[in-house]
Formats: C-alpha cells, sequence, structure tokens
C-alpha cells in the first residue's frame, strides 16, 4: 500500500498540476507540446528556482530569509566589478558566490544568536546588501581603484557592467543536448538539497527546530550551527541565482533580482512548506517553482500582460493556501469525529 | 515591561538626536528650522503607513501589502480627480479603495485563516498589478489644481499636511492608551489564546487591524499624491518594508502586543532623516539603503544585548532573594 501514500502526497498533487497545466497550454498553443521550447523557456525562471530551493530549508526550521532578491544584486555586481578589476570571469564568480555564502552567513550569525525574528533581520539585511550593491561601485571610485571609462566606476551603477566574455555567456546560453545548463545545474542542485533534507542527520534536525525548537535544544541539537548552515545554503542560493540572471541579461547590475520575491517564496509556500516551520520539501518547491514559472509563461504567450500575470500569480497563492487551510480544518474535525465514534463505540 | 518599551523609543528618539546633533556640527545648515519642517513633510507618508502597519504588528500579524494598497488609493484619487469629480468625493473614493483593501486582506487572514504573511504577499501582487491594469501602465498627471492646494496651506510656517498628521497621531495616541476597544489590539497581540478565553472578539480585532493598515495606507496616498502632484505607477513600492522597519525601530515588537503609535511614528520619522542627513554630510543618496539596513540591525541587536542583560539580572536577583528568605 506504500503507493497509495504517494498518490495522496502533495508533491503528486503538484506533479500531476504541472502536467494538466503544460497539457492545457499546449492545447491552446502547440508551441508548449515542444519539448526543446518549453526547456528553453526555463530560462526565464531558474533564478527563482535557485533561490527558493534552499529557501525551503530555512523555511523549515521556521525562519524566513527575504533578503535573497538584495544578495542576487550584490552577487552580481561584485562579479562584474571583479571581472572589471582584471580577474578571470570565473574567479570572479567564485568571489560572487563567496559573496553569498558570507551574506547568509551573516543572516544565520544574527538569527541564530539573538531573538530577534528572521523577518526583521533579513528586513534589515535586505536593505543593506542592496545599499551595498548600489553603493559598491562608486567606493571602489573614492578608494582609488582604477577604471577604464571615464566616468569612473560610479556610472556601472546605471549602466551594469557589459561586454563579460563569452565564455561566461555560455554558461547559460549553452546546452546539454536539449537541456539547458541552467536547468541542469538546478535539478542537481535540487538533488543535493535533496538528500541533504532527507538523508542527512542535518536535514532532520532542520524539521525538529521547525517544529519544535525548544525540544531541539534540549535534545542536544547544535541549533545554532544548523540555522546558520541553513542561511548559508540560502544565500548561496541567492547568489547563484544572481550569477545565472547576469550570464542570462549579458550584464551585471545592481538591481538584478528585485521583483522577485513574491515568487520565489510563492514556490516555497505553494511547494508545501509551512510558514511557519516543520513541514516542507525540496521536491514540492522545484515543482511549484516550474508550475509558476510554465504558468507564467504560457499567459505571456497568449497575450496576458505582466500586470494580470502578478494578480493571477497572487490569487493563486492565496486560493491554495486558503483550500489547503480548510482542508486541515476538515481533517481535524474528521479526526475528532473518529475519536469519538471509536470511544462510544467501546 | 513599561519600562522596557520606553527604553527602545528613548534609544532610538537618543540616535536620532545624536544624528542630528552630528550632522549640525558638520553642515549648520541643517539646523535651520525649514530643513526641519522638510524633513517632518517628507516622512509624513511611511509615518502614516507606520501607523496603520502598527495595528497589524500589535496583534502578531504582518501586512507585506501596505505599499500597494497605497498605490491602488493614489490610482483611485488621480482617477477620479480627472473624471472630474471634486476633491471631497474623490479623496473618499481613495480612502474607501484602501479600507477595502485592508478589508480584504482582513477576510483573508481571519476567515480563510491563510497566514499573514503569505495573504499579504498575495494581495501585494494583485493591488501592484490592478494599479497598472486601471491605468494601462502609464502615469496618472495633469492632476487638478485643487488636489495640490492642501499641500500648500500652513500654519505657523508649518504645513497643514504635517498638522494633520499630528492631529491624527495624537488620536491614535490616545485611542490607543486610553479607549478599552483599542486595548483589544495589545490583548489579542500579546496572548490570542488568553483574549479568546476572557470573551475578547480576537477575529474581529484582527479585521479591524487589517481594515485600519489599509485606511492609513489611503490616507498617505492622498497626502503624496497631493505632495508631489501626479501619481507614478511605482507609487509607494517598498514602502511595505520600509513600515516594517519604522515599527520595529519604533519599539513595536512583531512578536505582538507591545509598541505605541509615537514609537511607530518617531521610527518612521528616523528612517527618513536618515536620508536628509546623508544629503547634508554629502554622502550620496545610494547609501541610503545600507545606511537603514545597519541601523535597524543595531538597534535590534542592542536592544536584544539590554533586553537579555536585564533578564539576567532579574533572574540573579531573584536568586538571591531566594536564598536570602531561606536562610
Amino acid at each position: 500500500m506504500k503507493w497509495a501514500r504517494y498518490l495522496r502526497s502533495w508533491e503528486f498533487a503538484l506533479f500531476a498540476l504541472l502536467l494538466l497545466e503544460l497539457g492545457v497550454l499546449g492545447l491552446v498553443n502547440p508551441v508548449f507540446f515542444n519539448l526543446e521550447n518549453l526547456l528553453y523557456s526555463t530560462l526565464d525562471f531558474t533564478h527563482i528556482l535557485f533561490a527558493a530551493l534552499p529557501l525551503t530549508l530555512v523555511i523549515i526550521a521556521a525562519g524566513i530569509d527575504i533578503s535573497g532578491v538584495s544578495v542576487m544584486g550584490l552577487a552580481s555586481i561584485t562579479l562584474g566589478l571583479v571581472w572589471v578589476a582584471g580577474v578571470n570571469v570565473f574567479a570572479a564568480l567564485a568571489v560572487a558566490l563567496l559573496v553569498g555564502v558570507l551574506a547568509g552567513a551573516f543572516n544565520g550569525f544574527f538569527v541564530s544568536r539573538t531573538d530577534v525574528n528572521p523577518l526583521v533581520i533579513t528586513l534589515g539585511t535586505l536593505f543593506m546588501f542592496a545599499g551595498l550593491a548600489q553603493g559598491m561601485p562608486a567606493l571602489l571610485d573614492k578608494l582609488g581603484f582604477k577604471a577604464y571609462g571615464s566616468a569612473g566606476l560610479a556610472a556601472y551603477q546605471y549602466e551594469g557592467i557589459t561586454g563579460l566574455p563569452d565564455a561566461f555567456i555560455a554558461l547559460t546560453e549553452g546546452s546539454l543536448g536539449i537541456v539547458p545548463y541552467p536547468f541542469l545545474a538546478v535539478l542537481f542542485f535540487a538533488l543535493v538539497l535533496s538528500l541533504l533534507l532527507h538523508k542527512t542527520r542535518f536535514g532532520r534536525y532542520l524539521y525538529l527546530i521547525g517544529v519544535n525548537p525548544k525540544a531541539a535544544v534540549y535534545s542536544g541539537v547544535p541549533i545554532r550551527r544548523v540555522l546558520v548552515w541553513a542561511y548559508v545554503f540560502s544565500g548561496f542560493g541567492a547568489a547563484l541565482a544572481g550569477v545565472m540572471l547576469t550570464s542570462y541579461f549579458t550584464s551585471a547590475r545592481a538591481d538584478l533580482g528585485g521583483d522577485a520575491l513574491l515568487p520565489i517564496i510563492t514556490a516555497v509556500v505553494l511547494g508545501g512548506a509551512d510558514i511557519l516551520g516543520g513541514s516542507g520539501t525540496i521536491l514540492g518547491t522545484l515543482l511549484a517553482g516550474m508550475i509558476l514559472g510554465f504558468l507564467r509563461q504560457g499567459l505571456l504567450a497568449l497575450g496576458v500582460t505582466n500586470d494580470l500575470i502578478q494578480v493571477v500569480v497572487g490569487s493563486l497563492l492565496i486560493l491554495a493556501m486558503a483550500a489547503k487551510q480548510l482542508l486541515h480544518v476538515y481533517g481535524e474535525y474528521r479526526l475528532k469525529r473518529k475519536a469519538l465514534s471509536s470511544r462510544d463505540g467501546r | 515591561m513599561k519600562h522596557l518599551v520606553r527604553s527602545r523609543e528613548a534609544l532610538v528618539t537618543l540616535l536620532l538626536v545624536l544624528l542630528v546633533v552630528v550632522t549640525g556640527l558638520f553642515n549648520p545648515n541643517f539646523f535651520k528650522a525649514a530643513s526641519i519642517v522638510e524633513i517632518f513633510n517628507a516622512s509624513l507618508t511611511l509615518v502614516l503607513i507606520a501607523l496603520g502597519e502598527m495595528f497589524v504588528i500589535l496583534t502578531r500579524g504582518i501586512d507585506v501589502s501596505v505599499g500597494a494598497t497605497a498605490g491602488l488609493a493614489a490610482v483611485v484619487l488621480g482617477t477620479t480627480l480627472n473624471l472630474g469629480w471634486p476633491v471631497g468625493a474623490a479623496v473618499l473614493a481613495a480612502v474607501l479603495a484602501g479600507t477595502l483593501a485592508g478589508a480584504l486582506n482582513a477576510f483573508g487572514v481571519t476567515f480563510l485563516r491563510v497566514p499573514p504573511i503569505i495573504m499579504t504577499l498575495g494581495t501585494l501582487g494583485i493591488y501592484r498589478g490592478l494599479m497598472r491594469i486601471v491605468t494601462g501602465g502609464s502615469w496618472i498627471e495633469n492632476l487638478p489644481q485643487s488636489i495640490k492646494e492642501p499641500n500648500l496651506w500652513g500654519f505657523l510656517g508649518v504645513p497643514f499636511f504635517v498638522w494633520a498628521t499630528l492631529a491624527l497621531l495624537a488620536l491614535t495616541a490616545f485611542v490607543t492608551l486610553r479607549v478599552r476597544l483599542a486595548r483589544y489590539f495589545y490583548a489579542v497581540g500579546d496572548n490570542e489564546t488568553g483574549a479568546y478565553l476572557l470573551g475578547l472578539p480576537v477575529r474581529w480585532t484582527q479585521f479591524a487591524a487589517y481594515t485600519l493598515a489599509g485606511t492609513f495606507a489611503a490616507f498617505a496616498a492622498v497626502v503624496f499624491t497631493s505632495q508631489i502632484g501626479f501619481v507614478s505607477m511605482n507609487a509607494a513600492d517598498g514602502f511595505e518594508l520600509k513600515a516594517i522597519a519604522a515599527n520595529v525601530l519604533g519599539g513595536v515588537s512583531l512578536t505582538g502586543g507591545v509598541g505605541t503609535p509615537v514609537g511607530a511614528a518617531i521610527g518612521a520619522l528616523f528612517l527618513t532623516a536618515v536620508h536628509s542627513m546623508l544629503i547634508f554630510l554629502g554622502v550620496p543618496g545610494i547609501w541610503d539603503n545600507a545606511f537603514a539596513g545597519i541601523i535597524l540591525l543595531v538597534v535590534v541587536y542592542v536592544d536584544y544585548r539590554v533586553r537579555s542583560a536585564l533578564e539576567l539580572q532579574r533572574r540573579q536577583a531573584r536568586i538571591r532573594g531566594d536564598a536570602g528568605g531561606g536562610a
């Protein structure tokens, strides 16, 4: 009877929904039945997945990280500036990812060492990282770094840094067969995070912290270290998203990813993670992110405007949550009824 | 508990005064009355939005749609004005629109039981999208002079809207402190189950909080539309996060039940003042966000250290007291 459990899982429902969605979109617009097109269109939302997948770990541990959207811009501009300074672009990429890890560690440090709400801390770092990203080019000018252009590095703040090498652009342009590299990377990232979450002690700790942090502390879970790592993964994922967008738009900009917050959190929550902690899976987030991404693509292809899509995504998020809550209430009710009747039966 | 709240407000006020003095030392122009009034004037939008957000945070909720609500209300105001409605009617329509937007959040949170952050994140997308759909994505310009007029009114050299906001703040402060119904916000946020068992209307209190957040966001929309004279599509963009930051700075706790309107207003004033001060200090405006973020982190961290030190002291005092009693 094990398969019956899988059939009833949230992930299976999401998978069915994804197939249904692609079917409907394909009937309306046959372009969606072309696998190559379909895979190519993932390029428009892989950055959402890169950020949403590790955010799942944070949310399972009853945390939240909204600073990721700023880390994207910070990683992007860092990559550009390091490259402008004459460093190999792939070394610059590594520096950008390191910045993401440090940003995550910073969040994790404050979250795990204080009792301050993670929303407040990452709100503070959201502003701080965005400000750093915007100010960095001008700051480097002040510090006397030589720039190529006459306007100095500060000019990059508005224009973005362009002219990145082809080898770097190829990271998003290239593909293995018909699977674009970024999507391949997302699948690999999801696999690693999934193993981490479901097959290691670290993963089980995250769930325990999310369900009952006090019980976690008393049972000897290294709660601080586990939390720091969760936020580090989140920062790293956001930096990956920033790097991917930089390659995709062929330009390093401080303001990349600014409007990604809604889709990122929608993906995690629709994926089945409880915003109060304790539940959620990587597979769920991956599927939900793809459902949202393809929905956007499909609606755009149908000529629906971006504004209306925003309304649709927002409504979808609310309706999905409301349905889930109502089912939950009904489930509790049934459970109580069952308990009552079995007691009466004795 | 009370002196702890005071300490956060005192801490931020102290920081504010310190920053003002330092800025004034570097650039004496800053002390001129005109620039102080200018800061107050510039802070009104955030103060109003933060005041509305305060009710929600007091009940232990969160509303990340208030910026979008303000934007939507501004669009209603601009559109109705350009349709030839009289100012009074247009303002009323805008306030109604904001209130309805807040009521929709309230409905989702209290009756559909959608977690607040998800409900309001959803409506953030919906309201922003609606704004652009209604206007077709273009700015609303050529507003009649009648809406810009109030911004020019003044008394004792202080603009009308500053007086109006101060009056509203005083009223809110009085009501939350003295009126029984308004204390429900604190009770529900401090201990929801306890409030329920006492027979308080928990759901309706939460409903009122989100609705009020919408109403106050609409007030803010009226003020900034009058001040700038047009409605852009990014009107009040990002203000939801700034409003939360203002509340946290001003000592309104996200864990609910703690905070005052004056605190929220000081927090909002502080965030706006940082912007003006940086300009007076000759720091480019691009550093605004970085400073706002760093200050928020420093304030909550210092506050945490002070709280844990006090808690430790209290415990030690109790241990000593117990030991003495036993002997």
